[in-house]
């Protein structure tokens, strides 16, 4: 797969403070790669190195296609977490704005941005005051200012958050369209579920440094351990002596047991005891969202991985 | 440089659709105008009316005075004959409008007053427009006591003190025949425009911070270096300042010069002009610099802290030495003032509107000085305004700002 950015070792400190370190990753032509971590993390720090809005003190950044250290700003579209507009200019004249600093043919600009007006139910308000716009408005208008140049890469800084469930379905499919027609789309969230419905890989960060990397099929594999949910009355200790469960949690008349890492499914529900109160069973892994949080907590320990690439 | 353009032509815009800066752009010369004309609607000039003068004279003196009398608004009959103060009198009541009757007789002049009899709405000041007449009056009745011709010319002239300085004598008389309006008219203008386009360069102050408050900055910074954003910044409200000063120069200019009768575009329109200006625009570069950084350290104007205020007070220090300056251009404050490039371009611009013989090795050395601090300040601008700008939710301390331009 073509390689559109590349990131080696990259590392950043405020006063004595180690932001990040040791960042390393790549962003492909058509493929949804996801920075993940909690707040504070340093993904906005990672992608505004990336942005040459900050300087890194250690490390690479290549855009390929480009020459070395050169930053093809006018190629990448780029939504910052930090949201905002001017606000007494007219909508279309702000995208307008956008697109020239960014050496699009006004023409077709204002062409696009008609499309996704009417893509993202604005059709009508090219001539709208900013400030008469809603927040979720001002964003989705943002997100077109992003793209508004038909950018090599895409960088979404927390694209979801403050957006509606209906807004975000709304980003959600589009960038995955952004993606299938070749954008290279580098996006950070801490909204698991979001992500995993949507990247094709995953960098997470933690305290500024790389836990896990690769795609988000090796990521489940390796991480995200299958569990068995149980519904019926059974006595804890008897459900916590089953073999590979490594704990049970109980929610309202369900019993959750977190199986280990090596655990063969078939062969684990072979041995499920018959005195066992089964009303109702399923088995499936954990998702991102606990995957995330056993990290960020350090549950799952600070365990590197370093998946393979594809 | 193109993406500062970009900015710059944004700004323009931007700021050009704004209604505030509509309105300070029509409003200014509105009001100008306003208390320009207005005024003079109710008070009624005396000049601006005709004034009929007749002149009965029997001895032929007005014919000498004649050409030492204004015409100007005048309507002057000189074949007139009045027989009696009676009739004089009962003749200027009759006329309704404004009239003098000047009788010049014998008698008149041994008494050694000369009566000018005024209508009823005529000013008494109007007398003074007929002093040339004096002369020839006083002549007159001093050949009538005996003196001949000549020793009554010289007695009537008088004594007077005259100064003669120790300047060489063409340049005593040079400067009797210059006008000083001349070298103000530009000196003037100039300072106009160093201060016009540094209120507008205020607006900068506000347009770094709200850039910072509405958290658009980091948008824009995609795409522009924040060097290219803010040269774009400065160039952009220098033009939005040029446009303000020269939309309310064309507006006062021909006002200023058809109610006073100053030949003003002739003395504006003069090669010094050209260096006044860049004096002025070098000073809006710097206070430009300055404000653009310091508007990228504030989110709030109004919940600024002191500092920034002392900083925007700056460019109003000059007017702290425009007395001791203007008393003294040459002497050693506004020597010293001319080389702090704070004080220096109003400083500058002062002097050189009311110095007659300009000091053009003390000028160069002063310019080479502000060019040179402007470079400095324009650097250390960038460095505060490129981690200022992005710095979101709070204002930055002097401490951080100095710790920026070390950086």
């Amino acid at each position: 797969m073509e390689k559109v950015l590349s990131v080696s070792q990259l590392g950043k400190s405020f006063k004595d403070r180690q932001i990040i370190s040791d960042i390393s990753f790549e962003v492909h032509k058509g493929e949804i790669m996801a920075v993940l971590g909690p707040n504070g993390a340093g993904k906005s720090t990672t992608i505004r190195n990336i942005m040459g809005i900050m300087y890194p003190d250690e490390g690479d950044i290549n855009f390929h296609g480009y020459g070395d250290g050169a930053i093809p700003r006018h190629r990448i579209g780029y939504l910052p977490e930090e949201r905002g507009l001017y606000k007494n200019v007219k909508v279309m004249d702000i995208l307008l704005y956008f697109a020239e600093l960014k050496d699009y043919p006004a023409k077709k600009a204002k062409e696009r941005a008609l499309h996704y007006l009417k893509k993202f139910d604005l059709e009508g308000k090219e001539k709208t005051s900013v400030e008469e716009l809603s927040k979720g408005m001002g964003q989705k208008v943002q997100f077109i200012a992003s793209i508004i140049h038909e950018p090599e890469l895409l960088i979404l800084d927390e694209p979801f958050s403050g957006l509606d469930p209906v807004s975000q379905e709304l980003f959600k499919k589009e960038i995955r369209n952004l993606a299938d027609n070749g954008t290279a789309i580098l996006l950070s969230s801490h909204q698991m579920n979001l992500v995993e419905e949507l990247c094709d890989r995953l960098f997470m960060i933690h305290r500024g440094q790389k836990v896990i990397y690769g795609t988000l099929d090796d990521v489940k594999a390796r991480y995200a351990n299958f569990k068995c949910t149980i519904r019926g009355r059974n006595d804890r200790e008897r459900l916590q002596q089953l073999t590979d469960v490594q704990r049970v949690e109980e929610q309202e008349g369900r019993s959750v047991l977190h199986l280990s890492r090596e655990t063969h499914v078939p062969g684990w529900l072979r041995q499920i005891p018959e005195e066992l109160d089964i009303q109702e069973l399923s088995i499936d892994r954990i998702s991102l969202h606990e995957i995330f949080i056993g990290i960020a907590t350090d549950r799952l320990g600070a365990k590197e991985a370093d998946l393979i690439e594809k | 440089m193109r993406n500062s353009m970009k900015v710059a032509k944004w700004e323009i815009k931007r700021n050009m659709m704004n209604k505030s800066y509509f309105i300070s752009l029509f409003l200014t010369p509105a009001i100008f105008i306003f208390f320009f004309t207005v005024p003079g609607m109710f008070t009624s000039d005396p000049a601006d009316d005709e004034l009929l003068v007749y002149v009965d004279d029997r001895i032929g003196v007005w014919e000498q005075a004649e050409e030492h009398i204004s015409r100007e608004n005048m309507n002057i009959i000189t074949d007139s004959s009045f027989e009696s103060e009676d009739e004089i009198l009962r003749e200027l009541e009759q006329y309704t409008e404004d009239a003098v009757i000047i009788q010049i007789t014998e008698e008149r002049i041994q008494s050694g007053a000369v009566p000018v009899y005024l209508s009823e709405d005529v000013d008494e000041m109007a007398v003074f427009q007929f002093n040339a007449l004096e002369q020839p009056l006083r002549q007159l009745q001093l050949e009538n006591l005996g003196l001949d011709e000549t020793e009554a010319a010289l007695a009537s002239a008088g004594v007077s003190l005259t100064p003669v300085s120790a300047e060489s004598e063409t340049e005593a008389v040079e400067e009797a025949a210059a006008d000083p309006l001349e070298r103000l008219v530009p000196g003037l203008f100039a300072g106009a425009i160093l201060f016009a386009i540094m209120f507008t360069g205020m607006m900068i102050f506000q347009s770094a911070s709200q850039e910072k408050k509405e958290k658009v900055s980091e948008m824009v910074l995609s795409s522009v270096t924040p060097s290219d954003l803010m040269q774009g910044k400065i160039m952009g409200y220098f033009v939005l300042g040029i446009v303000q000063v020269l939309f309310w120069a064309a507006v006062a200019l021909p006002l200023v010069q058809w109610q006073t009768d100053i030949p003003v575009f002739d003395y504006l329109f003069v090669p010094e002009l050209a260096l006044l200006l860049l004096i002025a625009i070098a000073g809006y570069l710097m206070f430009a610099a300055i404000f653009v950084s310091l508007g990228a350290t504030a989110e709030d104007v109004n919940a600024s802290s002191n500092f920034q205020g002392i900083i925007m007070m700056l460019p109003f220090l000059p007017f702290v030495f425009i007395g001791p300056v203007l008393s003294d251009p040459s002497g050693t404050l506004a020597q010293v003032a001319s080389f702090i490039p704070i004080t220096s371009p109003a400083i500058l611009l002062l002097r050189l509107s009311v110095i007659e013989e300009w000091p053009w090795v003390e000028l160069i050395l002063a310019l080479l000085v502000l060019f040179g601090s402007i470079l400095i300040i324009m650097k250390l601008a960038g460095k505060i305004f490129k981690t200022g700008i992005l710095m979101y939710g709070k204002n930055a301390t002097p401490k951080e700002i100095l710790k920026w331009i070390r950086q």
